[in-house]
């Protein structure tokens, strides 16, 4: 009930925001326009190749955009919370809901938010490649859809669980320190794209891929690139990617957990950032 | 006034820490009164309404309540809460805000909107609906934080510095709706270091100091066990006349101003009746001393007691 109104003022709140119009309608407009204007100027669409791209390029790159999106609103989750803390309007919030409804409440709107961006970006990146390839959502197989949404929810409750620990364990922007860099620990398999994505089913890269912080990353990838070894006639074991969802899924809440945790205390304190044992203690045992 | 309990505090306990924020504190409020509740800075008063509004819980000790469906926690829809760290989403529109809170507290999206119509018409802030928070001034902020905490008709409010920032005329708006508020049964919990605001306003007050409950009670009978009155004259004539006048201890005088304290046993009545000729008195004032005094001089003892 109270989580339904949270994220319903989220979603609005943002939604009617600047930065929400540029990123998702004027940015990929403009871009798409661009690119139109210029290929009817040099008539690119004759000069490109006619022939479909593999189906893994498309794979590979609807993995790439849904966890850039995930950051994005993971970003804008951090600040969200810092926000709140800062305006001093947490007090308030937290005498009419709890930490856990709070949060997550906050984080399932801007997850919302992100997910339009993820789409208006999709739409513009299909109508432009449309112009210089045939292409067409058929090359996406029944495994893509579902569970590239599954990734892209559960990677980004957990990014965004990350990012919120951060605000709400911090001063202000520029005091994020060691706490920070935590944000950036589910991109670490990035640094490795390349490799995953072009020996997907290397031993030690079907391993991360059941370890929550990498698993996003890692399996969107996977299963995105899988076909390029495999001429499209094997796709990534079913069990591999229910097992890794489902170790997303308890991780996923066992870290949405400590965050509320953290937000209880973390939320109501100002001018003091935590040091990593208070942050660790804040975890554990919340405001008690 | 029927005696209701609302919120009954039993020997609460919180630490931080090294810090013993809260130790065994108990007290209760009930409906259609208004409990001071003072301290010195740090004292524990925030700590303390945290627990009662369910932002955490003690470490030890029972908070009871007769909102709920059982006697156990309050429910927070139940509440409203005016923090001293004022706080509201700046770049929101005021009275969609509103609404947002009023929702949050269980009323509907409908019922909340006419809600807050009607307080920001009483408030005179109708113009400013539309309007971004972080557009008006502190003053109004503060008013629009108010609304918040009452717009739900809570049975509990805890209002903490509810006048600062407030000019005079919204002080005594505000002031007047206060005690509507209790007129119409709610449990007011009112936190300030305003003492002459207290002492308008509280029917009883608790004094918290280091965490420990120092004064506990009904106003005027802890005004009472103070026994002296303050004495504070102005006069055109001599002075001098006043030294040695019965029962007046700690006699102060300033150019044309006197002020001293009258004993327990020196009644306001023999004095006046025995007051000395030749001080030409321009105004006279005879009172239980002030909670000013009442609460300095309680902190004092305390801490010389440790």
């Amino acid at each position: 009930m109270k989580l339904g109104k949270i994220i319903r003022w989220e979603f609005t709140q943002n939604v009617r925001s600047k930065q929400f119009l540029f990123i998702t309608i004027l940015i990929p407009a403009f871009v798409g326009l661009a690119v139109f204007a210029a290929t009817r100027v040099i008539g690119a669409e004759n000069t490109g190749p006619s022939e479909p791209p593999p189906p893994v390029i498309i794979g590979i790159f609807l993995a790439m955009i849904l966890f850039l999106g995930a950051f994005m609103s993971g970003v804008m989750t951090l600040y969200g919370v810092l926000k709140e803390k800062q305006t001093r309007s947490a007090e308030m919030m937290l005498s009419s809901v709890s930490a856990w409804e709070l949060m997550s409440g906050k984080m399932i709107g801007l997850g919302l938010t992100g997910l339009i961006q993820v789409a208006a970006w999709g739409v513009t990146a299909y109508f432009v490649a449309g112009l210089f390839f045939p292409v067409s959502l058929e090359m996406l197989t029944l495994v893509h859809w579902i569970s590239y949404p599954l990734y892209f929810a559960l990677g980004f409750l957990f990014i965004a669980s990350i990012f919120g620990t951060v605000g709400a364990s911090i001063k202000d922007i520029h005091s994020g320190g060691a706490v920070g860099i935590a944000g950036m620990i589910p991109y670490l398999p990035m640094v490795f794209a390349g490799l995953i994505v072009t020996q997907p089913d290397l031993l030690w890269v079907r391993i991360a891929g059941f370890i929550p912080p990498f698993t996003p990353a890692v399996m969107l990838l996977r299963i995105g690139a899988t076909p390029i070894v495999s001429e499209g006639t094997r796709v990534v074991p079913a069990w591999e990617i229910g097992l890794s969802l489902l170790s997303l899924a308890v991780g996923t809440f066992l870290m949405m957990r400590f965050a509320a945790k953290v937000f209880e205390v973390g939320m109501l304190m100002t001018g003091k950032s935590a040091s990593l044992r208070e942050l660790w203690r804040w975890g554990r045992r919340g405001a008690s | 006034m029927c005696n209701q309990m609302v919120v009954e505090v039993e020997r609460i306990d919180k630490r931080f820490e090294s810090v013993h924020a809260v130790n065994e504190v108990s007290f209760s409020v009930e409906r259609g009164e208004i409990l001071g509740f003072l301290g010195p800075n740090g004292a524990g008063k925030t700590t303390t309404i945290r627990m009662i509004l369910g932002i955490f819980d003690p470490d030890a000790g029972e908070i009871r309540s007769s909102l709920g469906p059982s006697l156990g926690r309050v429910p927070k829809e139940r509440t409203g809460y005016l923090p001293e760290e004022r706080g509201l989403y700046g770049d929101a529109k005021i009275h969609d805000l509103l609404t947002y809170f009023g929702e949050l507290k269980g009323l509907q999206r409908a019922e909340a909107r006419e809600r807050a119509r009607r307080w920001l018409e009483r408030f005179d802030l109708l113009d400013w609906s539309t309007k971004k928070v972080e557009k008006l001034s502190k003053g109004m902020q503060q008013k629009v934080q108010f609304i918040a905490a009452v717009l739900h008709k809570p049975d509990l409010v805890v209002l903490d510095e509810p006048f600062a920032g407030l000019d005079p005329v919204n002080q005594d708006l505000l002031k007047e709706i206060i005690r509507g508020l209790r007129e119409d049964g709610a449990a007011i919990l009112l936190s300030s270091h305003q003492m002459n605001r207290v002492e308008e306003l509280c029917d009883r007050i608790f004094l918290i100091h280091r965490g420990r409950r120092v004064l506990y009670g009904d106003l005027d009978e802890i005004k009472e066990a103070h026994g002296e009155h303050a004495v504070s004259i102005r006069f055109a004539g001599d002075g001098s006349v006043l030294q040695g006048t019965s029962g007046a201890t700690d006699l102060r005088i300033e150019g044309s101003r006197a002020s001293f304290t009258l004993s327990r046993d020196a009644s306001p009545d023999a004095f006046v009746r025995a007051l000395p000729e030749g001080l030409g008195i321009l105004a006279l004032h005879v009172d239980r001393p002030p909670l000013h005094d009442i609460f300095v001089r309680t902190i004092g003892d305390d801490d010389e007691a440790r």
